[in-house]
């Protein structure tokens, strides 16, 4: 198909009045020779858009808008079969800049020619197409999986359910009672799990497999390839897209010899408690005799920097139904909860009330300092900074630890240590790096065979985990996502969660799932790329098999073949460009973005020789929070310097340094990347890729001495969407320092 | 490190506070808005926070020698401020009442004394020695002690009835100085093992003091919700006053006055100072305690919660004052030969009046009348110790307050606010 690219000019929300329009006319007429290049007094109006309309009809397909920020009036500036490029004149130039100034109309000229450039470059993505299986797979039969499960199916798609134990129920179907899920929040409720799974097993489209694990998955989303084993028999089966609710382990309560762990024959866990619950009987573990002092600690290794440093979330609530079940037991029993703080979040602050108002359960905030046997192995808790005002001795028959939740997850990255260290020795390589691999796999040796996932992926087995060894890729913004597209994690094993928020999340990681299954079936990318129908296309041939793409993907998308060729799987990629960044040899690119394309931009932009005093600035802005924070500093005039020109990047790991070096052998004197927040607690959509920028500017200062040049010719700057106000202040402070630097020797060259 | 102290919670303690009024005291999650509402609790060890958090462990030793529950008037300024609904004011109330229980010797009579129930057996007691005494009159007159004769007196010698109160007063006044005395060894106990109570006042001195407060209830003046109540229990406390100090001076003009050679002017007549004192007196305690009774009458969050405990003993006080004044109807309406029938209906109310009196003045340490020795010695005890300063901390003067339009202690908000500034300023 043959491009048209014609050029529309807006005059209005204050563009006409500060910039010569007339010269952005000759930019495009005269530098690019473009058929069409119209003006118009507001292009979103009716009439401008219908202007628009006519000449899409009459066959313009890259028109180029010159107006607001690409991020208004979006839908207004699309057409069916047209790639539109967005010119941002207001935000970016008009707001922002001295009205009627000659390097204001000069930024505006730049900006020009660099959305010409690009929309000549650039092509309309065809999205990657291939039948799509709606199969759900749901991996753990607990709370979360069968109401997934149940979701998924209500929704009309089939599923499979799989249970590594021999029956459907979870942790919910061991517990006598639950904590109540209704009005009036009082009293513990039936747990509650057989009408679950009764309607599990009359559900049609659901197909159980209990008493099962996975062998293997392959494949992508829409296409994963399932191996499913029974007692050595194997099932195949294709599922379009996988919830992993395998949820949550007790905290290793060996860990916890202070409190008596391990130590003391009559402090066991809070699931050992619900054990005994469960039996009608509550007895100390040392001589069978009914336990009638109960001591519940609070946090016993939760909230701790040495253990667990979050809060399970449940273990509270836990504890009060207990305390409540144990005396409904024995009412001549007491019970003692020593607490760090009562997190009874909503209505369960009546449920504490409940606790509270029972003569035979006693509250405390304390900090628990241990627990000693005093013979006959009774218990004595010593404890500080309780509500008592004083260091206290408490006597106890049965202390009861609260632990944390572990997510079922957690051993992901160890797992996939351990199986990079076997197949280093099973490659037989000789030397250090055999040593160090037969060292972790002995160190690893307990996961063995303890992936739940078996993903055939390049990067691991399992899920890759995050925080806290939570595998949920971003909590706030990403809820069930994960770093394996169509892989979602819900329940426990992406929070801990008590069973009614364990069903919730359960159902609408299934939703979150089938909306992956048709956004595969279309072709278009999931979040935070929603809708994206490009996807890297790999020119194999110049592949040097550096494995850096495969390595640096945050998503697992590639593959890799025996001599270590990257294999795509289009339908997992999210589509940020990392791997367009990572390629030394540029041969990864997008129909709408590639190396050539940005390169192409940034020598569009007119250079000023140096005598006549106007530095050049590049800055590279993340489209996700930068960008758009430079878009809310232009809403507020906030001013900023007019040497400098911005390039939107998908992601900050997207950068090829080959732009950089472009630009400064180009005579840019200075270039300013702009990131989201990286580290443990990073704000980047894409998880690494402000991280690996990071990585990389240590390659960009070799370049930088290579050249000869000052290294903070290329400055790295953090900045999440709501510190647009701090935007501005950055660019102008960059701009002074290279100012005080001086001009870039390479100008003219 | 302070050393720990072992904590033994008492559930049966606990049960106990919850069926003495305390109902609501479990709710208590230790914010310790109450303690910062009382306008009596000192800076230094403040109430009614830690007593919520003993009671609701069921802490026993250490509630029972605690003198903060008797400084406390129960206004219910906490209770009404309280978030939980925990109603610090009524378990102090509750807490006060076990302790009365607790020191009292032999324990099961304040357990007769205080409950329903039991009100049988303890006007049962009173009915019996009264009548063994009535029974034995006949031989003991004629050891010829009468010298007084009047109406009440043909049935029951004023000797006699000197002679009967004064041996069972007597007794009961061993048993509460035992009880108070035990009460001080356990504040002192407790204090020396916190490592305190050492003494800011001698006991004389803090003995003057408190009966000044007492006698001025400048500290009831403080609660700031319930001021009526002052009132109400000032015009129990001196018509209580005003009928004892006329009955010793009964017995001396009788007993003491004729040795001196002071002739005995008893009975008094109606105009007799004595009397008009007396009836003065009578009313304003009727009065008192009709104002008590309508005021414990009243429910809502600052009304205070009203168990047997706190019933009999108003009742008591009403029945006395009531049957007290009928009787002196009777008397000064009996003319100088009344017949059979007036005379049956006058004795027998006098009779009923001889049982109240008994309830009331024997088994004072038993019941809610206890509160006039165990609130003096921890009032005395507070004042030795230096416990509580005069002023809480965060009492404005009331010029201050009025300036500021805090017109009760609610505005705490208020009132840090403006410690907080005034601090700032300085």
């Amino acid at each position: 198909m043959d491009k048209n690219v014609a050029v529309y000019i807006c005059r209005g929300c204050g563009i006409g009045a500060s910039i010569d329009v007339d010269a952005l006319h000759r930019v495009a007429v005269e530098e690019f020779h473009v058929g069409i290049c119209r003006e118009h007094d507001c292009l979103c109006g009716e009439q401008g858009r219908e202007l628009l309309r006519r000449d899409v009809l009459a066959g313009v397909n890259a028109p180029v808008i010159a107006a607001c920020s690409p991020r208004f009036m979006t839908e207004a500036f699309t057409w069916d079969g047209c790639r539109t490029e967005r010119v941002n004149l207001r935000e970016h130039v008009v707001w922002s800049h001295e009205p009627g100034d000659e390097d204001t109309l000069m930024l505006a000229e730049d900006y020009l020619r660099m959305g010409i450039v690009r929309a000549q470059k650039a092509e309309l993505p065809e999205p990657f197409r291939e039948a799509v299986d709606p199969t759900l797979l749901v991996v753990g039969g607990g709370v979360t999986g069968m109401s997934a499960a149940l979701g998924a199916a209500a929704a009309g798609h089939p599923v499979v359910l799989v249970e590594k134990a021999p029956a459907l129920g979870g942790w919910m179907s061991r517990f006598a009672r639950q904590i109540p899920h209704r009005p009036p929040w009082r009293d513990p409720a039936p747990a509650d799990v057989e009408t679950t799974i009764a309607q599990v097993k009359a559900d049609r489209r659901i197909t159980v497999h209990t008493g099962t694990t996975i062998e293997r998955i392959a494949g992508q989303p829409g296409q994963f390839d399932v191996t499913l084993r029974r007692n050595g028999d194997r099932t195949s089966l294709r599922a379009g897209a996988i919830v992993q609710a395998t949820g949550w382990k007790p905290y290793d309560a060996s860990r916890l010899g202070h409190l008596g762990y391990g130590r003391c024959a009559n402090v066991i866990t809070n699931v050992q408690m619900e054990e005994q619950l469960a039996t009608g009987r509550v007895t100390r573990p040392s001589d069978g005799r009914p336990a009638r002092r109960i001591a519940f600690i609070q946090c016993a290794g939760s909230r701790d920097k040495e253990h667990l440093p979050y809060c399970s979330a449940v273990c509270c609530r836990v504890t009060i139904k207990q305390a409540l079940l144990a005396r409904e037991i024995d009412a001549g029993s007491e019970a003692y909860v020593l607490y760090k703080d009562i997190r009874t979040p909503g209505q369960y602050e009546d449920f504490y009330r409940r606790a509270q108002e029972d003569p035979g359960i006693f509250f405390t905030k304390a900090d628990v300092e241990g627990v000693e046997e005093t013979g006959d192995h009774d218990l004595a808790i010593a404890a500080s900074n309780t509500l008592l005002g004083e260091r206290i001795r408490l006597e106890a028959d049965l202390v009861v630890l609260a632990t944390g939740m572990v997510p079922a997850a957690a051993d992901g990255e160890a797992i996939r240590r351990f199986n990079d260290a076997r197949s280093v020795i099973a490659k037989g390589e000789a030397g250090a790096q055999l040593e160090a691999a037969k060292k972790t796999a002995e160190s690893l040796q307990h996961l063995e065979g303890a992936a739940i996932l078996n993903l055939e992926y390049r990067q691991g087995p399992d899920l890759p985990v995050l925080r806290y060894d939570f595998p949920d890729s971003h909590f706030i913004c990403f809820p069930y996502e994960t770093r394996r597209t169509g892989i979602h994690a819900a329940g426990c094993l992406r929070m801990p969660a008590d069973s009614q928020l364990s069903r919730e999340d359960g159902a609408g990681a299934a939703l979150k799932a089938i909306q992956t299954l048709r956004l595969a079936a279309r072709g278009a990318a999931v979040h935070p790329r929603w809708g994206d129908m490009s996807y890297p296309d790999f020119n194999l041939q110049r592949c040097t098999q550096c494995k850096r793409c495969t390595e640096e993907c945050p998503f697992g998308t590639l593959n890799e073949d025996a001599k270590g060729t990257p294999q795509p799987n289009p339908i997992r990629c999210r589509r940020c460009g990392i791997c367009m960044g990572a390629c030394p040899e540029r041969i990864i690119s997008f129909k709408d973005y590639s190396v050539d394309m940005i390169s192409s931009m940034i020598k569009a932009v007119h250079i000023p020789d140096e005598f006549e005093e106007k530095p050049r600035l590049l800055g590279f802005l993340c489209e996700n929070d930068a960008y758009p924070a430079l878009d809310a500093a232009g809403l507020r005039r906030l001013r900023h310097s007019a040497n400098i020109r911005f390039i939107p990047v998908r992601c900050l790991g997207s950068i090829n340094i080959v732009w950089i070096a472009d630009a400064l052998s180009r005579g840019y004197d200075g270039i300013l990347l702009v990131g989201c927040r990286s580290g443990e607690d990073y704000q980047c959509h894409f998880i690494r890729g402000s991280e690996l920028m990071q990585t990389r500017s240590a390659n960009i200062r070799d370049k930088l001495k290579q050249l000869a040049l000052e290294e903070e010719r290329v400055r790295l700057e953090q900045l999440s969407i709501d510190q647009w106000d701090r935007l501005p202040a950055i660019v102008n402070e960059f701009a002074d320092q290279i100012a005080a630097i001086g001009m870039n020797p390479f100008k003219g060259f | 490190m302070a050393e720990a102290s072992l904590v033994r919670p008492d559930r049966r303690f606990v049960e106990e506070i919850i069926a003495s009024g305390g109902g609501d005291l479990k709710r208590c999650m230790q914010c310790a808005t109450c303690s910062v509402v009382c306008e009596l609790a000192g800076d230094r060890a403040p109430f009614p926070r830690k007593e919520m958090v003993w009671a609701q462990w069921g802490l026993k030793d250490r509630l029972l020698a605690d003198p903060d529950v008797w400084l406390c008037h129960q206004c219910n300024d906490c209770s009404k401020r309280c978030p939980r609904g925990a109603r610090p004011g009524d378990v102090l109330a509750a807490v006060r009442r076990r302790m009365v229980e607790h020191y009292a010797s032999p324990r099961f009579l304040a357990a007769w004394v205080n409950r329903a129930g039991f009100l049988p057996v303890a006007f049962l007691i009173p009915i019996v020695l009264l009548t063994l005494t009535l029974v034995a009159r006949g031989p003991l007159l004629a050891l010829g002690f009468e010298k007084h004769p009047g109406f009440y007196a043909e049935f029951f010698p004023h000797w006699l009835l000197i002679a009967f109160y004064a041996f069972f007063t007597g007794l009961a006044l061993i048993a509460a100085v035992l009880g108070a005395a035990r009460y001080w060894k356990a504040m002192r106990a407790a204090d020396r093992r916190a490592g305190g109570g050492n003494a800011a006042a001698g006991v004389p001195a803090s003995i003057g003091r408190v009966l000044r407060s007492i006698l001025a209830h400048d500290r009831f003046a403080k609660c700031g919700a319930q001021r009526p109540r002052r009132l109400a229990h000032l015009l129990v406390l001196y018509g209580f006053l005003a009928l004892f100090v006329v009955t010793v001076w009964a017995t001396i003009d009788m007993y003491v006055n004729p040795s001196l050679g002071i002739a005995s002017r008893y009975p008094f007549g109606l105009l007799h100072p004595m009397k008009i004192l007396a009836n003065i007196g009578g009313v304003a305690l009727v009065w008192g305690v009709v104002k008590v009774m309508a005021d414990r009458r009243r429910t809502g969050p600052g009304s205070a919660t009203s168990t047997a405990f706190d019933w009999i003993f108003a009742s008591l006080l009403l029945g006395v004052g009531i049957t007290g004044f009928v009787t002196e109807v009777l008397r000064f309406t009996a003319g100088p030969d009344p017949d059979a029938t007036f005379t049956a209906v006058a004795y027998a109310v006098y009779f009923v009046h001889l049982v109240l009196v008994f309830q009331l003045l024997v088994y004072l340490p038993y019941s809610k009348f206890a509160h006039v020795l165990y609130r003096t010695v921890a009032m005395v005890y507070a004042e030795h110790t230096g416990r509580h300063p005069a002023v809480a901390p965060l009492a404005l003067p009331a010029p201050a307050r009025a300036r500021k339009g805090i017109t009760d202690s609610s505005s705490v908000l208020q009132l840090v606010a403006h410690t907080r500034q005034k601090a700032a300023t300085r």
